[in-house]
């Protein structure tokens, strides 16, 4: 019997098994004595040698079942329980064999009841594979003694049955003593096996049924498997083998305690780990994709760190498992990965990335901005190095930056290594096109094609705030102009979200400056204050729409191959190449917006199809842009809407190109990417502000550059 | 602790060694608990999952092969064959008095687990810092793991255990 610690002695718990004792014991000697030398003269004396063997078997399985610890788990120690027990979930849910099973918590053993187990309030334990607590062993039956409780009942049956007829044997030999004392006693020994044999019975014919069925008494009283299927059965062979034929189980309690010779003495080993091994890792499962992302994260920051670029950090842990994975693909980072890149992640459904919680942070859709802006960068900033001056910000952190400024450097090479990280996030930079971001983003692309640090400033500075807030992007400090290198560091900071109407003024306020650059006015800069914009998905329906279609055009137009006709178009092409990431969704926002509050020229251009522009168009931007054309090409592809317009005219310039350019973006998820990125960019860069210099940053070709506002404050700069 | 490069135990090594054991020991920081696998039922099956802690720690190949191996003794423990039926039927013949004198596959199996813990202790975790307990110990719920910090009062870190506080008061306290 368990030990039971601590517990006064109570006489009522052993009268049960006293009784059963007695009786057992009792009778059967009674048995033995009287009625035996009798049937041995009479019949033959292998009755009670037969009688004795099956006697001893039944003493036996009742010894081991009333004195073999059932399977008692131990307590618990200290250390397993990690949560309080206020805290810790009542059930734990495990599968097995397809079935949901729950584990319970104990809170007397501090763990979750492995499956079968249960504890018993007599005996105060947890007991492995719980069947009952039998009172006429007083103890439990669990794993480990319930085959000797099975083999108990059956020999006990077995016995009584066999007392009951050889007894009913001798009195029918000695009928004409029957008032002997032999007699009597026999009769007596009879009645009494025949009043057990009942009960006996019935519960060794239950047993049985139990064992072919793989069940406990505990699930059967229960009713837990009634009407479902046990996932504990094996076939009726399987669970009658295993009962019987099984080797006993050990005993957790009270085993020697196993003496500790292993000393553990630093130093100590560590494993070699690999970035790629990391990010690899990472596209391994669910599971492990969270352990790798800090593992990833903090690759990603060692690199960054050690980088001298001083690279932006890497954006918050969540986001990075999607960056990750594209991590290794950085590594092989080509000029045309920006290509490459949208083909590396799925592209996401387009509703979804509309979804509020889609984007775990503005960082994530930061990146994709950074990708695309950082490759129009990369070949704008090629020529307007010397002559940028914001050009020493890193500015374009492919990642969102939640580091100080500090962390910018002009290491636009670099930055692009991160960039295809953001790229994988399609949906992240979706989601930064989401509500007033897409217009915003799309706006800020084309400001932010100038490759200024402003544009890049704008997108960390969206990404800090870790939401979707296009503040930055409308920081007249951090206004993309490309056509003049911006004095310093933008002075305004993000300060929120921005309403889409607030930006649509914004919008129109630089595309006054825009319009007055062009005419050589400096035109003033963004001082809207900016307020948290209430509703994040204004128009979202428009955008939707508008970036569908826009999609549809850019997958039926071809890229155009360079060309030369447009220098201008070209910067123009670099401006908005972060617009172009925004393209599905900042076109159809920036036509929206554009429709509706410019309600100019550019906006009446919705009419001409956005790819209407002539191929030679975005060509030719493409090959201003100084780089491989591939990478600019997407960025370019994404403004369609403002292509489209630019045909009409060159003073409509920023939609024109843009449409251009959208020809030239292939994969979606650049486009997207490109949109959302361009948001990003565009935004901080104060288009009114941009002066009306005739040298965008993003190229020295670069003409005036004109400031296009659409809808939901996006400003797009187009070059004229 | 036990025993765990205490350099002042006196039982321990001579003094000889007892400068450097005094200034660099170990010091129980966490544990780490492998839990069991049941998608197969009750049968013993622990879980091949690496877990987050041990990353810095050990090789995850190194982890997924003890487990692996001794998901394997225990499938033999348990496995029910003529043996185990032999076993049994003796036993029974005996009136379970075998028992006294012999011990059951399982146990046998058991001490082939235990030595095997205790090699693997000695060659791969504790060189690591680890420490894996048997899981009998813990009614076989858990592989318990204990992992280890270098706590080296002389201030000079262990190259191995980056994760412990140089200089006094080794990062993780014994629990």
């Amino acid at each position: 019997m368990p030990a039971a610690s601590g517990k006064r002695f109570k006489p009522s718990k052993y009268v049960p098994v006293s009784a059963a004792a007695i009786f057992l014991v009792g009778a059967t000697t009674l048995f033995f004595a009287f009625t035996c030398p009798g049937l041995s003269l009479y019949v033959s004396p292998i009755i009670p040698a037969y009688n004795a063997v099956v006697f001893l078997f039944v003493l036996a399985n009742f010894s081991m079942a009333t004195f073999m610890d059932p399977g008692i788990f131990p307590r618990a120690e200290e250390d397993e329980d990690k949560e309080d027990d206020f805290r810790a979930p009542l059930y734990k849910t495990v599968e097995i064999k397809g079935i949901q099973v729950r584990m319970k918590w104990c809170a007397t053993c501090r763990f979750y009841r492995p499956p079968r187990c249960s504890h018993c309030s007599v005996c105060d334990n947890c007991v492995e594979e719980f069947d009952h607590h039998c009172p006429w062993v007083n103890n439990c039956i669990g794993r480990r003694n319930y085959r000797y409780f099975f083999l108990f009942l059956l020999s006990l049956t077995t016995h009584i049955m066999g007392v009951f007829g050889f007894g009913l044997l001798y009195v029918l030999y000695q009928v004409e003593e029957l008032s002997g004392v032999r007699m009597a006693v026999t009769m007596v020994v009879m009645c009494v096996a025949g009043l057990f044999f009942i009960p006996v019975a019935g519960l060794t014919g239950f047993h049985v049924v139990l064992v072919a069925r793989g069940r406990t008494t505990n699930e059967q009283v229960t009713g837990k498997f009634r009407g479902g299927v046990n996932p504990f059965t094996n076939g009726c062979c399987k669970n009658v083998s295993r009962v019987l034929c099984s080797s006993p189980a050990p005993r957790y309690l009270g085993r020697p305690k196993a003496e500790q010779t292993v000393l553990v003495r630093p130093p100590f080993l560590r494993p070699e780990v690999s970035d790629g091994q990391i990010t690899v890792k990472i596209m391994d499962n669910g599971i492990q994709t969270e352990l790798k992302r800090t593992k990833s994260k903090g690759s990603l920051e060692v690199t960054e760190s050690q980088s001298a670029d001083a690279e932006p950090p890497p954006p918050p842990k969540p986001d990075l498992s999607r960056y990750t994975g594209l991590r290794t693909h950085l590594t092989l980072a080509t000029t045309e990965d920006s290509s490459l890149l949208g083909k590396d992640s799925p592209p996401t459904p387009t509703m979804y990335k509309y979804r509020p919680g889609y984007s775990s942070s503005s960082s994530s859709a930061a990146l994709p901005h950074s990708t695309s802006a950082k490759l129009s960068r990369v070949n704008s900033l090629k020529e307007p190095n010397s002559i940028c001056e914001s050009g020493h910000k890193p500015s374009y952190r492919s990642e969102p930056s939640l580091e100080p400024e500090s962390f910018r450097s002009p290491t636009f090479g670099k930055s692009f290594h991160f960039d295809p990280l953001s790229s994988g996030s399609r949906s992240s930079s979706l989601k930064s096109a989401q509500g007033t971001g897409f217009e915003t983003g799309h706006l800020q692309s084309i400001r932010s094609e100038g490759t200024t640090s402003t544009s890049y400033k704008s997108l960390v500075n969206q990404t800090r705030n870790g939401s979707l807030s296009y503040d930055s992007l409308l920081t007249p400090s951090d206004s993309p102009d490309f056509e003049s290198v911006q004095a310093g560091p933008e002075p305004d900071p993000p300060v929120g979200y921005t309403s889409p109407f607030l930006s649509a003024r914004i919008a129109q306020q630089r595309e006054t400056d825009l319009h007055g650059r062009f005419a050589g006015a400096a035109s003033p800069k963004h001082a809207a204050p900016r307020e948290p914009s209430p509703v994040r998905y204004d128009n979202l329906s428009r955008h939707i729409v508008a970036s569908i279609q826009e999609r549809e055009k850019l997958l039926q137009q071809p890229p155009a191959p360079g060309r030369e006709e447009d220098a201008e178009l070209a910067d123009s092409g670099i401006q908005s190449t972060p617009a172009s990431s925004n393209a599905p969704r900042t076109s159809s926002s920036s036509d929206d917006s554009k429709r509706s509050p410019l309600g100019k020229n550019p906006l009446t251009r919705p009419a001409l199809p956005r790819f209407g522009k002539p191929e030679p168009p975005p060509a030719l931007r493409v090959r201003s842009l100084g780089s491989p054309d591939q990478p600019a090409a997407p960025h370019l592809g994404k403004s369609v809407s403002y292509s489209s317009q630019k045909t009409a005219s060159q003073a409509g310039g920023p939609e024109t190109e843009e449409v251009a350019l959208q020809p030239l973006l292939a994969p979606k998820d650049e486009v997207q990417m490109r949109t959302a990125y361009s948001k990003s960019n565009g935004q901080p860069k104060s288009l009114g502000s941009a002066p009306p210099g005739p040298v965008p940053l993003s190229s020295p070709t670069r003409g005036g550059v004109k400031k296009v506002s659409g809808v939901g404050g996006t400003t797009y700069e187009i070059s004229v | 602790m036990q025993g765990l490069g205490l350099g002042t135990s006196g039982d321990m090594l001579g003094s000889v060694h007892s400068l450097q054991e005094l200034r660099r020991s170990a010091s129980l920081a966490t544990k780490v608990f492998v839990q069991r696998d049941y998608s197969d039922g009750t049968t013993c099956q622990f879980q091949t999952k690496f877990p987050p802690e041990l990353e810095s720690r050990i090789e995850r190949q190194l982890f997924e092969e003890t487990v692996k191996t001794l998901n394997g003794f225990y499938a033999e423990a348990e496995k029910i064959g003529g043996s185990s039926y032999l076993e049994g039927c003796l036993a029974c013949a005996t009136a379970y008095f075998i028992f006294l004198c012999m011990e059951t596959h399982y146990e046998k199996v058991l001490k082939k687990i235990s030595k095997y813990i205790q090699d693997q202790n000695e060659k791969i975790y504790a060189p690591r810092g680890l420490l894996l307990t048997d899981p009998l110990e813990r009614g076989m719920r858990v592989i318990e793991i204990s992992i280890y910090e270098d706590r080296c009062s002389s201030g000079s870190s262990s190259s191995g255990s980056s994760s412990s506080s140089s200089g006094g008061g080794g990062g993780a306290g014994g629990r």
